[in-house]
């Protein structure tokens, strides 16, 4: 189990919850949804490469977080973020060609599809379209920007992950507080049912390059992601 | 403690329509059926549109507010979760382009009763004296054809109306004092206040935000719980759904949610003669009404009127300026987040509750018009790790590796004044959405002085973040709310509506949100729209059966109306007031 707040479980608290909460994090946690969007071969190809983008080896297989159905429930639903650029295609045609572009880059380089090739490999070619630099499928990328698509993969990554208990017990985030309100809000001190950080040497494994990186497309700054509300 | 001590928090018991944790909603609600005509039709109850509709109501109208979304019952419909709030957005289809494309959904649009209001952080700082002219003043953007001076009584009044907590002086603009107490502060409160203060910059704690510090009749203060974004279940932050409608329902104004608003339609002589709009199930109604008031913000306001064009108005109802969907304006809303040794936990505490003013107005040793203001954010997890998807380039075990550092980062907002552009605007797609109806395409681009200012604000907000002790500081460029694309002005053949929301081309149609701002300064839009909208209301309560009877357009200014307020307005908060 990674992340500082070690015994912290943030579902122990789920009676203090209001009620509608509850039953939605439950469903999240207990109702995974079936793949329908993606076919099986894609859906092979699309956990692989979720896999990368936020990896969770070092967790217990019943600690891991489901990723990609969610993203797929979203495709199958057709639900939308309320917004399209101009230069993108629609998220289920995104999607498809960028599967389509993955495989492409991998026969390129490897001359092999991104399935039968090394765990390094697939890191390595993933970070090509982090880079803003893939080195093959120019028509897909003439279709849809590649940093577009990075983004639309990330974010939907994390909105996934980072909405699950398992992830708030992770980084220590106390969740839903409603009614019972959060009392301690001066220097980071925990709740009393939040436990005290207990940090150490946490390091990923050197099998892969996602442990370090630029920003987005090179240094020069990227206009135009995704953007939640804040203020 | 393991359990709460009476046992699991259960479903809420009854029928009762929930407006937080105490307050319900009360009366029955009038309907009205369609054929019976009403004063007024207003289209979309958020910010500017609630109070419009309970200021009518309370004056006697036979008002009714639609809304395309949700009539939300608080406890059964919102929870305290990121990614299952995701319903309190506009998401349905929309085109974003230009060379600085606009998010949209999440960042800045609201769809159900309250609107915008129901996610809004509520930061609620008045605009200042020098917003209404920056034209004269400065020679760029526009000048408003109302001042200050118009506003400041209303400004007075929704701030207690929501109410307003912050210091009780407030040193900018025109400084005033708030009604109620500021809050206790977050970690990113703590961060903004040290960083300012090493820097000799000024700043205000704990507000102004329209979040209860101390409870009122049936909400309750504050809980700290930091979802405010998500929707506020407590009902301790203010949102026109739990300040306003509760009032226009008692008063006799019907709400019809699920109702999108498809035509404005243009009946005899010039005049509109009600709305047609689409129920939940997709069947076309037409609700006759006296006059129409448009309140659905800076993107479905012009794409309304644009839609409902019409012989005699081919370009769009009430454009023959061609000034619908122009001058749409978003704030620079860069998010600077630092990483600090010891611990922040910034999800706890309202995400607004400290802010600096300092850099607001021109300075001439600037290379660049009008300023910005710094404030606190408070990203919760999903919004954080997009934040450091763009701004540090952060994927797979990076992506694991710096959000477990989340409880370590503290984020401001930089919240600064682009200028209003002919080319930044809302026009019609190709695409269709799902009752068959053009949908917006926004185009925006940022100009000289727009750059020149995002540049400085960014720099002076990461200035401020190294001050209070950040060991890394990073920022993700981004924009903050919508106004404009409906402007008002003195002039016909350059704005759309007047200085009461009337469009300059037709008697008895209003616009009546964020869309009528010529200009935007840099401060939260949400109040200034609740003012706009008291003081557009008192105009047409106080010109009665003229409006829907006469074309003639009298400029006078109404009498200020202290007798429209919700109840438990007066006699509250900080006595001083």
């Amino acid at each position: 189990m990674s992340g500082y707040y070690p015994g912290f479980h943030t579902l122990e608290q789920r009676r203090f919850w209001d009620a509608r909460t509850r039953e939605v994090i439950l469903d999240r946690v207990h109702n995974v949804p079936p793949i329908r969007f993606f076919s099986e071969e894609e859906a092979r190809l699309m956990e692989a490469v979720c896999r990368h983008i936020l990896p969770q080896d070092d967790r217990d297989e019943a600690q891991r977080i489901p990723i990609l159905p969610w993203i797929d429930k979203r495709l199958f639903d057709d639900s939308h973020d309320g917004y399209r650029f101009e230069d993108m295609p629609p998220d289920r045609e995104a999607y498809r060609l960028g599967m389509q572009a993955i495989e492409e880059i991998s026969r390129h380089l490897h001359g092999r599809g991104f399935l039968e090739i090394g765990d390094r490999a697939q890191d390595e070619l993933l970070r090509t379209l982090h880079d803003g630099d893939p080195p093959a499928a120019a028509d897909i990328w003439a279709r849809m920007p590649v940093e577009r698509f990075w983004m639309l993969l990330v974010q939907d990554c994390v909105t996934e992950y980072y909405s699950h208990p398992y992830a708030w017990d992770e980084i220590g985030f106390g969740g839903p507080a409603y009614p019972r309100a959060y009392m301690r809000l001066e220097r980071g001190e925990p709740e009393p049912w939040e436990v005290e950080e207990r940090r150490y040497d946490w390091s990923a494994p050197d099998t892969y390059v996602s442990d370090r990186f630029e920003p987005v497309a090179g240094k020069e700054e990227h206009r135009g992601g995704p953007q939640e509300g804040t203020h | 403690m393991n359990a709460p001590l009476f046992g699991e928090f259960g479903k809420p018991e009854g029928e009762r329509h929930r407006l937080g944790a105490m307050q319900t909603l009360g009366s029955p609600m009038r309907r009205y059926s369609p054929d019976e005509e009403v004063d007024y039709a207003i289209v979309g109850v958020g910010a500017g549109g609630g109070v419009m509709l309970q200021r009518l109501a309370r004056a006697g109208f036979r008002v009714v507010g639609f809304d395309a979304g949700p009539f939300w019952d608080t406890e059964r419909d919102w929870v305290s979760d990121e990614k299952g709030s995701h319903n309190l957005y506009w998401n349905d289809k929309r085109i974003t382009r230009g060379e600085d494309p606009l998010a949209l959904g999440a960042n800045n649009s609201g769809k159900g009763v309250g609107g915008g209001t129901v996610h809004w952080a509520s930061f609620t700082p008045r605009f200042h004296p020098s917003d209404f002219r920056v034209y004269s003043q400065d020679g760029v953007g526009a000048d408003w054809p109302i001042c200050y001076r118009d506003l400041k009584p209303y400004y007075e009044l929704i701030e207690r109306e929501l109410p307003v907590a912050g210091p009780a002086y407030f040193p900018w603009g025109d400084p005033h004092g708030y009604p109620y107490g500021p809050h206790p502060m977050g970690g990113v409160g703590d961060a903004l206040i040290k960083g300012c203060t090493k820097l000799g910059i000024g700043a205000s704690a704990g507000g102004p935000v329209a979040i209860l510090s101390a409870s009122r009749a049936d909400r309750p203060h504050c809980i700290y719980r930091g979802f405010c974004i998500q929707g506020c279940k407590v009902g301790a932050k203010a949102s026109t759904l739990i300040t306003h409608v509760p009032d226009a329902i008692a008063h006799g104004a019907e709400i019809r949610a699920h109702s999108m608003v498809s035509r404005v339609d243009l009946g005899k002589a010039r005049r509109v003669s009600g709305v047609t709009y689409f129920d939940r199930d997709g069947r076309e109604h037409f609700q006759k009404a006296r006059a129409v008031v448009v309140a659905g913000y800076a993107i479905e306001t012009p794409r309304l009127l644009l839609n409902s064009a019409c012989p005699g108005f081919a370009n769009g109802l009430a454009n023959s300026s061609g000034c619908v969907g122009r001058y749409l304006m978003a704030q620079a809303g860069n998010v600077v987040l630092g990483r600090f040794d010891e611990l922040v936990r910034m999800y706890k505490a309202p995400p607004a509750h400290a802010l600096t003013e300092e850099f607001y107005e021109t300075d001439p040793k600037r290379d660049f018009a009008r300023g910005f203001a710094i404030q606190t954010v408070g990203p919760l997890p999903i919004a954080f790790a997009k934040q450091m998807m763009v701004a540090k380039g952060a994927w797979g075990w990076g992506m694991r590796r710096i959000m477990m550092d989340y409880n370590h980062w503290a984020a401001f907002g930089v919240l600064g004044e682009i200028l209003p552009h002919e080319d930044n605007r809302v026009e019609l797609a190709e695409e269709k959405d799902q009752w068959g109806l053009p949908v917006a395409k926004v185009t925006f681009n940022l100009h000289d002085n727009d750059k020149k200012l995002i540049e400085f604000g960014k720099r002076k907000t990461t200035d401020v973040m190294w001050a209070a002790g950040a060991r890394e500081v990073v920022q993700e460029a981004r924009y903050a709310h919508l106004v404009g694309a409906s402007r008002m002005g003195s002039n016909p053949e350059t704005s759309v509506v007047d200085g009461f929301g009337r469009t300059h081309d037709i008697a008895n149609l209003f616009v009546c949100d964020g869309s009528v701002m010529p200009t935007q300064g840099s401060a939260n839009p949400g109040l200034t729209i609740m003012a706009i909208a008291a003081r557009t209301a008192d105009y047409l309560i106080s010109q009665g059966e003229a409006i829907f009877g006469s074309d003639r357009r009298d400029m006078t200014p109404p009498k200020f109306r202290r007798d429209l307020s919700p109840p438990d307005t007066w006699g509250h908060g900080v006595p001083a007031l």
